[in-house]
């Protein structure tokens, strides 16, 4: 009763800072949506055919007709960097989708089982936190035979800790609010209270570390395909041009720097988006009426 | 004739790896007959609420027994528990935790008639939660929206709907008004007062507030450290408590009447 | 009788995602020196950020109007004189007496800190605060003086807030809930403290409450907030005997009384109280009154006296009063 009735209000400095900072996140919900989007028709609306080689064209640099120049083979960049947001984006998709679920599953039962269950299974994610991801993805894939299937399973295996980790804790959190209680007192199956009670109320912080972390899978799946055990050549993946173009980047700068840019801006892009979320997400700038 | 018998409960809580548990409910016993109101009172600490999560069975009793109609509660598991948890609801303190805050209130009044297969169809479940919802004070137009658009009052009103939606025999009412204003406290508790004369509800209502529970309760137990040190009919324990703890919680009662506190202080106001 | 605080026209208005919202919306305020005021009101009526404002502590917020202490403004007041009344002639005691205690720092250094920092020397210092410890109920307040907050209980704690807060002998204390986090005993014993204390020392208390029961016990005055307005004043015997504004009558006959055998339902007020954001037009309180007319929808009512020192803001029952003076 003594809380003052209006949330904390910011002070006009503030306000403007914001304007301009909504600003810039909504210019990185457009830019995510678009690479979401080129990932998806990217191969369609492509000007040229990304794999076509044509050693006669090497190395032109951008130009109306090759807006991103191309490659030592004559192929042309910007094709190749349509075509690659899917390979990138899928691969890192499908990282963050099997490492969510194992994260999911198993940060679950740590926080409902036993006492055991609980001490085994944060011990094993004590292992896998204490390893780097680059390094480990590194190992694995590389003992794997260097492709991006092994870099996306390595990857997969070394990200699913952080998750069960940072799951156990917020359903534990959640098992404390009394509409769990509420919920049990009513008979009902255990399967419900966990799928209707707890883990809706309990993942929200989750999906905004997966926005967030999509930005870090993509720059550790690029990198994979950088030092030569993630995507092979000629796949278009993100990591593998800026590889291939590595050795031409004195007299060709437009290979390496273009597709850098193109991770470089859909990383900070989903940072942003992953930021916006989280504000939103604060319970104490709630706002009233329906969702 | 008794509805809930309650003996000898004890529960205690582990404190640590090598300290001893600390035992919060010593042995506490009471009845309460079918349309009764019993209050249960105490200071923080008491165990009080303790005590009525036991009962609910949402916390384990480390000994005692709790007999809801004829049949073992403590005991109880599988089949037998769900349908003991059909009798007996709960009504927590903070309406602002107790209601899921992603289900719209239609869904969180009818979830128990569904999860007990009681009513089954979306149209019937709305029909059914609308009804409840009415009994409750609240509109059609509140059906769909989330906890989060009500006062506190009104979603103390949704938790109660939800609670009846059963046709409990026993609600249990933890600090069911002590988070509310004034001037809301009063509906719901004339809330409880309608609800016990048109549904023979019986309440265990536990509570701090000494003149909220002589309003309400035709019984009171009073519990200091995990015992009831006194328990009489509403009227017996206000006018004549025997016991020097409840004597010394009811002087410490203030009175919203100047006069009569300054002839209880014995003193004047500057 | 020349007043200790003087507030007049105060209004609050914070700036919220949605737009301004003002929280306190035209409030006058006295307090003389010695005397006992009671704020009352539920949440939302802006009686705690009253107290906030009075004392300068709404970096954020927009006031205007004026808050004079002994004559001196602290609207707009620079923040060395808002330092300095705060303490030094205000005392302030907070609801939950854990949040306003400094966990890491021990009891006897928080209680010593407003004398220390007013230069009085440490050994002066630190027998005045175990005497005051002392006075206020705190056992073998030297021994437990190098103690820290979380070794007390809540009770404790809270004399060490009120000792804090009385130490440096100010003029006025501003009591914000100070006993709404208590069991009901220590509640007891911390009010008559309070009592005692403002007593001795010739202090006049501000005490903001939705209690209506500690009202009685305590204040000579009482003025009753509803949606960031004030509603009606008056001494302690004519609030509660003579109510005139309907919201305050609803309150005082929907509280439940432990003197009173009585069961069945209790009078109510309809409706939920407002936020500041959606307050009705014209009084604040006229969708929920029994009595209204025209004006109670358009127009918000002044506070206009009804007896000695008895103001009421009220269309209905000014209108009433006309005419019993007009027969």
């Amino acid at each position: 009763m003594a809380a003052p009735p209006v949330p904390p209000v910011p002070l006009v400095s503030r306000r403007r800072r914001l304007r301009v900072g909504d600003w810039l996140e909504r210019a990185a919900v457009v830019v995510a949506a678009l690479v979401i989007l080129v990932a998806v028709v990217g191969p369609f609306v492509a000007p040229h055919d990304p794999y076509r080689v044509a050693l006669d064209q090497s190395l032109q640099p951008p130009s109306a007709e090759h807006w991103f120049g191309t490659d030592a083979d004559g192929r042309d960049v910007f094709s190749r960097v349509l075509a690659g947001a899917r390979v990138t984006l899928l691969a890192t998709f499908v990282v963050i989708a099997v490492a969510t679920v194992i994260g999911v599953v198993l940060g679950t039962a740590a926080a409902l089982g036993g006492r055991i269950v609980d001490e085994i299974l944060m011990r094993i994610c004590d292992i896998g936190l204490s390893f780097p991801a680059m390094i480990l993805a590194l190992g694995l894939a590389a003992a794997m035979g260097p492709s991006l299937e092994s870099a996306v399973i390595a990857l997969a295996l070394t990200w699913w800790p952080g998750y069960a980790r940072l799951v156990r804790t917020l359903v534990r959190e959640t098992l404390h609010a009394e509409y769990v209680d509420a919920a049990r007192s009513i008979g009902m199956s255990r399967w419900r209270l966990i799928t209707r009670h707890v883990l809706p109320n309990s993942l929200d912080t989750l999906y905004v570390q997966i926005t967030l972390d999509v930005a870090a899978v993509i720059l550790v799946i690029s990198g994979l395909s950088f030092v030569g055990v993630g995507a092979q050549p000629p796949s278009a993946e993100w990591g593998a041009l800026v590889a291939a173009g590595r050795n031409n980047v004195v007299n060709g700068w437009w290979v390496v720097a273009l597709p850098g840019a193109a991770i470089a801006l859909t990383a900070i892009a989903f940072n942003l988006v992953g930021d916006r979320l989280r504000v939103r997400n604060d319970p104490t700038l709630g706002n009233g009426g329906k969702a | 004739m008794t509805l809930l018998r309650v003996e000898n409960l004890v529960k205690s809580f582990p404190t640590g790896y090598r300290s001893p548990p600390v035992t919060v409910v010593k042995g506490v016993s009471f009845t309460l007959d079918r349309g009764e109101i019993l209050g249960l009172v105490g200071e923080s600490g008491s165990g009080k609420s303790t005590t009525a999560r036991c009962v609910a069975r949402l916390l384990p009793a480390d000994s005692g027994r709790v007999v809801l109609d004829g049949r073992d509660v403590l005991g109880a598991s599988g089949r037998e528990l769900r349908s003991l948890r059909r009798d007996m609801q709960m009504v927590f303190q903070d309406p602002y935790s107790s209601l899921n805050p992603r289900m719209p209130v239609g869904e969180a009044v009818s979830e128990p008639l569904l999860v007990h297969g009681l009513v089954t169809g979306r149209a019937a479940l709305r029909r059914r939660a609308l009804e409840l919802l009415r009994m409750v004070g609240l509109e059609e137009e509140h059906l769909d929206r989330y906890p989060r658009s009500f006062s506190g009052g009104q979603r103390q009103r949704i938790a109660i709907a939800r609670a009846i939606a059963l046709e409990p025999k026993l609600l249990i009412c933890d600090e069911p008004v002590s988070s509310l204003d004034v001037s809301v406290q009063a509906q719901v508790l004339n809330l409880f007062h309608d609800l016990r004369e048109r549904l023979g509800l019986t309440i265990l209502f536990i509570a701090h507030d000494l003149a909220v529970v002589r309003h309400l309760c035709d019984r009171v137990a009073v519990m200091r450290g995990g015992e009831i040190v006194e328990i009489a009919d509403s009227d017996t324990l206000y006018d004549n408590p025997t016991h020097e703890y409840t004597r010394s919680l009811l002087a410490a009662v203030p009175i919203p009447d100047p006069r009569r506190e300054r002839a209880r202080r014995g003193v004047g106001t500057g | 009788m020349t007043e200790l605080l003087t507030v007049r026209d105060l209004r609050v208005d914070f700036d919220t995602p949605s737009g301004p919202v003002r929280v306190i919306d035209g409030l006058d305020l006295t307090v003389a020196p010695g005397e006992r005021v009671a704020l009352v009101g539920e949440s939302g009526s802006g009686k705690s950020v009253t107290a906030q404002a009075i004392l300068g502590l709404l970096p954020t917020a927009r006031v205007t109007g004026s808050v004079r202490l002994d004559g001196q403004e602290l609207v707009g007041a620079s923040r060395r004189i808002l330092r300095q009344v705060r303490g030094n002639r205000i005392g302030l005691v907070f609801q939950d007496p854990l949040s306003s205690l400094n966990p890491v720092m021990t009891i006897g250094r928080q209680v010593m800190e407003p004398l220390l920092i007013r230069g009085v020397r440490r050994a002066e210092a630190r027998r005045r605060a175990i005497d005051l410890l002392a006075r206020l109920g705190v056992r073998d307040a030297a021994r437990r003086f190098d103690d820290y907050p979380h070794q007390f209980s809540g009770g404790m704690r809270q004399r060490v807030v009120i000792a804090i807060a009385v130490i440096a002998e100010p003029d006025l204390l501003i009591a914000d809930e100070p006993t709404t986090a208590l069991d009901v005993r220590i509640q007891a014993q911390v009010l008559s403290l309070l009592d005692e204390i403002a007593a001795e020392r010739r202090m006049a208390v501000l005490l903001i409450t939705h209690d209506l029961g500690i009202v009685a016990g305590f204040a000579q005055r009482v003025v009753v907030m509803y949606a960031g307005r004030e509603v009606e004043q008056g001494p302690v015997d004519e609030i509660f005997g003579r109510a005139r504004h309907p919201y305050t009558r609803g309150l005082l006959a929907a509280v439940p009384r432990i003197d009173e055998r009585h069961q069945g339902r209790l009078p109510t007020i309809g409706g939920q109280v407002p936020t500041p954001a959606q307050r009705p037009d014209g009084c604040a309180f006229h969708p929920r009154c029994s009595s209204t007319v025209d004006a109670c929808r358009s127009e918000v009512p002044l506070l206009l006296p009804r007896a000695a020192a008895h103001r009421v803001a009220c269309h209905v029952a000014t209108r009433h009063a006309e005419q019993v003076t007009e027969v």
